[in-house]
């Protein structure tokens, strides 16, 4: 005789166990402070702070040679009672430090991210592809001028403290204040939109630094022989190759300051066509970012 | 040298976003030979010019970092060289034909081009087109062993690499004549004198200090990238 096997149970057998998760019921902060956390977290990532202490040895360093000048000028502001670098000046003289720590630390703010294909893990929050790029930007941007900012700064404070004879050099520590905005958001946008065409850090320093190598010995080889065959209008335009020369030439049509080359920049139409093309290189490397993102963002 | 390792390298230098900058360089030289041609500037000061500053100052450096770390440092960076690591090759047989394969590349992309450019402006006169050629090929060597020793030696070896290049032979060599010494830029100048007969080119490093400071850089940093190797460690960074 055959037993009939009974009908299983109706309803569910498994159970779900509570182990203890819990909602998050505190306020949401939304879109604008993802931004904010993200631009925070890059900007001490550029320092290498929070990171290993490897990491921290060339920012700092790089730092430290950018201060060099300050200290030596304040030095012997006080010894021989004469103005030392101008203001004006400062990141021209430093563009080679400026340059590498450029190169060094673009890389890190975008490739670890493209490489570990993390981009997803950012983009489930509020924040959009744009803001991402922002963020990024802002915290080269910061660096940057913070890398001008704190010598300039420190060279003015030592000025007024020494008190030379005559006026303070005031007009020409803002002029600097305010072109080093301008360096940064340049340098920053170039920088960062070179190294996110590459999720290898190294081949994203050497590119970066390939770039900034290229476009000043093309402008020192072309003036050096355009004023030899005595081109010298000819010659003027070329020192607008380098970008930091480019800068400089709306430094003097913005504010009047002297002209930190050998032999000045374009008269007349140099500091417009100067301050276009600063705004015009910005534009290409934000749009080529933003659509390099929207790409890398899909995939 | 071991073929089957050249092969791969080679597709892994060239086959990538890298040959790029590698092009890009040599283009940029022969694109300002032209435009001195075009200004009618074609004597031996513009030409020299272009040599020093563009040629063996600028682009020779960086195709040597490129090439130089490009060998070795994105299969470290990765971990994939653990495959190569794990063959019965000996390990300074790697580091040789990887040196190699790197040296071949800055023949290729720095000393051509540079013969090129300088035989587009002044032909051969005063020897300028060939001195700055056997100068790039020489200084080429001897960059591709130095920056590979820095790729096996340290993570950072692009970053050390153009600190060297940018702030030691150019800032401080430019304001301290005893550091030109120890600079591969100078070197490769003094070479390219040996040549070259112009008046408007003076190399500052004696020659009898400049050959045997490339052969015991040059060998030195291979034999030492090669003992490297072979206690490399794969630790992760940061």
């Amino acid at each position: 005789m055959s037993e009939t096997v009974p009908a299983p149970a109706p309803g569910p057998t498994g159970v779900i166990h509570d182990i203890g998760y819990r909602h998050y019921d505190g306020p949401r902060l939304g879109r604008g402070s993802a931004l904010a956390a993200l631009i925070v977290h890059s900007l001490r990532g550029v320092f290498g702070l929070g990171r290993t202490a490897r990491a921290k040895i060339m920012p700092f360093l790089l730092a430290g040679v950018m201060m060099l000048p300050a200290v030596v000028s304040i030095a012997v502001m006080a010894m021989i009672k004469r103005p030392g670098l101008s203001y004006p000046s400062y990141a021209v003289t430093m563009q080679a430090v400026l340059a590498v720590f450029l190169a060094a630390q673009s890389p890190y703010l975008v490739a670890p991210d493209l490489r570990f294909r993390v981009l997803p893990l950012y983009l489930s929050r509020p924040v959009k592809t744009g803001d991402y790029v922002a963020a990024k930007l802002a915290a080269m941007a910061i660096a940057l001028f913070l890398l001008v900012a704190v010598p300039l700064t420190t060279l003015y404070v030592g000025e007024l403290l020494i008190d030379l004879p005559g006026p303070p050099h005031t007009h020409d520590y803002f002029a600097a204040l305010a072109t080093s905005v301008v360096y940064a958001v340049l340098l920053a946008s170039v920088g960062v939109a070179l190294a996110s065409f590459t999720p290898r850090r190294g081949l994203g320093v050497a590119s970066v630094i390939a770039i900034y190598l290229l476009s000043s010995a093309i402008s020192a080889v072309l003036v050096g022989v355009l004023f030899s065959v005595s081109r010298d209008s000819a010659a003027a335009w070329a020192w607008l190759i380098n970008p930091f020369f480019l800068v400089d030439a709306v430094q003097v049509w913005l504010f009047g300051t002297s002209p930190n080359n050998d032999g000045g920049y374009p008269p007349g139409a140099g500091g417009p066509v100067a301050a276009v093309a600063v705004l015009a290189v910005v534009a290409l490397c934000v749009t080529a970012l933003v659509l390099r993102y929207r790409k890398a963002a899909s995939s | 040298m071991n073929s089957v390792v050249a092969g791969i390298t080679y597709r892994a230098v060239l086959g990538r976003r890298r040959v790029l900058l590698l092009i890009l360089l040599p283009l940029v030289l022969i694109g300002l030979a032209l435009i001195l041609r075009a200004v009618g500037s074609t004597d031996e000061k513009a030409t020299v010019t272009l040599m020093q500053v563009y040629a063996i100052g600028t682009m020779l450096p960086l195709l040597g970092l490129i090439a130089g770390t490009g060998t070795i440092a994105p299969e470290i960076d990765d971990g994939t060289i653990i495959h190569l690591l794990s063959k019965p090759i000996s390990r300074p047989m790697i580091a040789i034909t990887k040196f190699a394969v790197a040296a071949s590349l800055l023949a290729l992309f720095a000393a051509v081009p540079t013969f090129a450019a300088s035989y587009l402006l002044i032909r051969n006169e005063a020897g300028i087109a060939s001195g700055f050629a056997l100068g790039a090929l020489i200084g080429g060597i001897a960059y591709a062993a130095v920056f590979l020793l820095l790729g096996v030696i340290t993570r950072h070896a692009v970053t050390i690499g153009i600190i060297y290049a940018v702030v030691w032979e150019s800032l401080v060599g430019g304001l301290v004549p005893g550091a030109r010494n120890f600079s591969i830029q100078q070197w490769a100048q003094t070479f390219a004198g040996q040549i070259s007969t112009s008046d408007f080119f003076k190399p500052t490093v004696s020659i009898g200090f400049a050959i045997p400071a490339v052969l015991i850089v040059t060998i030195g940093a291979v034999l030492w990238a090669g003992q490297r190797l072979r206690s490399l460690s794969l630790t992760g960074d940061e």
